[in-house]
């Protein structure tokens, strides 16, 4: 530290991993992506504001653990897309905190990872969450109305971080009032806290150790019995003809809870700042009901949450870079929906936009296998929402309170509307 | 043809891709949400089994996709995933019932 500046804002206290060999200076940038320079302006704005002029494919930063970053649409996806190249075996950083990681199958590769896969599928596909549709409308329906009247709500507290919840732990048939515990290991996972590597390992691990504690009795109780919940489903899977082993129906279980607990919720309030500062995209939303259908994938385009790694499978060249086996990449796909080389003019909501380009779920093997539920909780949400409270701005002197991490979040949404 | 069983003939301009050039001739059952990322089946079709050659292979994403619906048939396809060209004259397809 002898050789720090004193005046050093917090970043500099951060650990910094000393530049490998093979990684020439040119690309080294100090990118932190749990806190991004500019974060106070939004995250997005912050991911976005890394210089663009002749930007390499990847850059590579000293902080959280030392790590490849992709800088574009297109690396984006096609690291996503080919596991020989680009392994699961580490998905989170610091890649110390990554090795913690125990859910499951996340971390495997094809082909050990399709069986497992196809479990998930089973119980998330588009024809099983159709039949949950009025349910989760409910849901959705009894939490605006509760604030309606007031005419004012913190969005984020008061829907974004309860709506998805809700709907999660009733397709999982699990008690509401666990919400907190659960909601409070999933950011353990998402945004360790920490200044070095190892202490964000040690608070992940504990996240992770809180989630396996938690699902080890369901699991118990869920083994052998018939039931249509998710968890029941799941636990029940075969995998090559087997039942789930133990161990990994503890991973799996563990994942669902993750997965559906702190990336839709985050997306919603991200969502919402906007329509609450845009009435132009409210009035065409409420225009047209199929249009409103439809504009979940610009949505999901333009505001990615999620920025998770994968490992370097083997020594190679990639985009005539030297990448090392082990080193780790990662993907933040908010550099996806917003590169303007994919889409044009990408910060505008554009409802007509054709050809829409993003890694919002992720990509290839491992794409987000929530996201028929996701889509259909963002539709419910702008149809039930806009119903109800057609006219809506962000209370005035209002300031989210943004945070960057594996998944993005904000705080301290405030929204207002008068009377219909 | 639709679910109601309504033929339309459509004409199509190359380039575009199946499900854009039913969506804008305003067959709206054709939900298609995401748009063409290939990314939740809501543009189910059936292709006539003559035409099955003449379009390209499955890839894993919308093998998956198809997979999570309840009506898959040997004749399932994501009509995102078909681009227009001058081999698809004459292409036949039926809406596939909503999932």
């Amino acid at each position: 530290m002898a050789t720090m500046p004193e005046h050093v804002p917090e970043k500099v206290s951060r650990a910094r991993a000393p530049r490998p060999d093979h990684i020439p200076e040119r690309y080294v940038h100090e990118i932190d992506m749990y806190a991004l320079e500019g974060i106070e302006q939004g995250y997005h704005e912050a991911w976005k504001n890394i210089p663009k002029s002749d930007m390499p494919d990847l850059i590579w930063t000293p902080f959280t653990g030392g790590h490849w970053i992709a800088t574009n649409g297109d690396t984006v996806r096609e690291v996503y897309s080919d596991p020989a190249r680009f392994s699961s075996e580490v998905i989170f950083l610091p890649k110390e905190a990554g090795e913690k990681y125990e859910m499951v199958p996340t971390r495997m590769d094809p082909p050990e990872h399709t069986p497992y896969r196809k479990a998930l599928d089973k119980g998330l596909s588009l024809a099983q969450i159709r039949k949950v549709e009025s349910k989760v409308r409910e849901i959705a329906i009894d939490l605006i109305e509760s604030f309606l009247s007031r005419g004012e709500c913190d969005f984020s507290a008061e829907y974004a971080n309860v709506f998805p919840v809700r709907v999660f732990m009733a397709l999982a048939d699990l008690p509401e009032s666990d919400v907190p515990t659960l909601s409070r290991y999933a950011k353990m996972m998402t945004r360790p806290e920490g200044n070095t590597p190892e202490e964000m390992a040690a608070h992940l691990a504990e996240g992770n150790r809180g989630f396996f504690a938690y699902v080890e009795p369901i699991i118990q109780a869920r083994r052998g019995k018939e039931s249509d919940d998710l968890i029941t489903v799941m636990v029940n899977a075969e995998i090559n003809g087997e039942r789930i082993s133990h161990d990994k129906a503890l991973g799996l279980i563990s994942l669902l809870l993750l997965g559906g607990l702190d990336t839709v919720v985050n997306f919603l309030s991200f969502m919402m700042i906007h329509l609450a500062q845009n009435p132009g995209v409210v009035e065409e939303l409420r225009a047209d009901p199929l249009k409103l259908k439809r504009s979940a994938e610009e949505m999901f385009r333009r505001f990615p949450v999620v920025s998770e790694a994968r490992m370097v499978a083997r020594d190679q060249e990639f985009h005539g870079i030297e990448l090392k086996r082990g080193d780790m990449i990662l993907l933040p796909t908010v550099l996806h929906g917003l590169d303007e080389q994919q889409n044009e003019d990408p910060w505008r909501i554009n409802l007509e936009r054709r050809g829409i380009s993003h890694s919002t779920f992720g990509g290839g093997p491992h794409r987000c296998a929530g996201l028929h539920l996701a889509r259909m909780e963002v539709i419910i949400t702008l149809e039930e929402w806009l119903k109800r409270i057609p006219n809506f701005t962000m209370k005035p002197g209002a300031r989210p309170i943004y945070h960057s991490g594996i998944v993005a979040a904000v705080d301290n949404v405030p929204l207002i509307w008068s009377g219909r | 043809m639709t679910r109601t069983g309504e033929s339309r003939i459509i004409e199509a301009a190359e380039g575009i891709s199946v499900m854009e050039a039913v969506r804008d001739a305003g067959i709206d059952e054709l939900l298609a949400l995401c748009g063409g990322c290939c990314s939740c089946a809501t543009c189910h079709v059936y292709v006539m089994e003559a035409f099955e050659d003449r379009l390209p292979a499955l890839s894993d994403d919308e093998n998956d996709l198809l997979d999570s619906s309840d009506h898959r048939n040997a004749r399932s396809r994501l009509a995102c995933q078909l681009m227009v060209n001058a081999d698809m004259n004459g292409l036949a397809l039926t809406i596939a019932p909503e999932d």
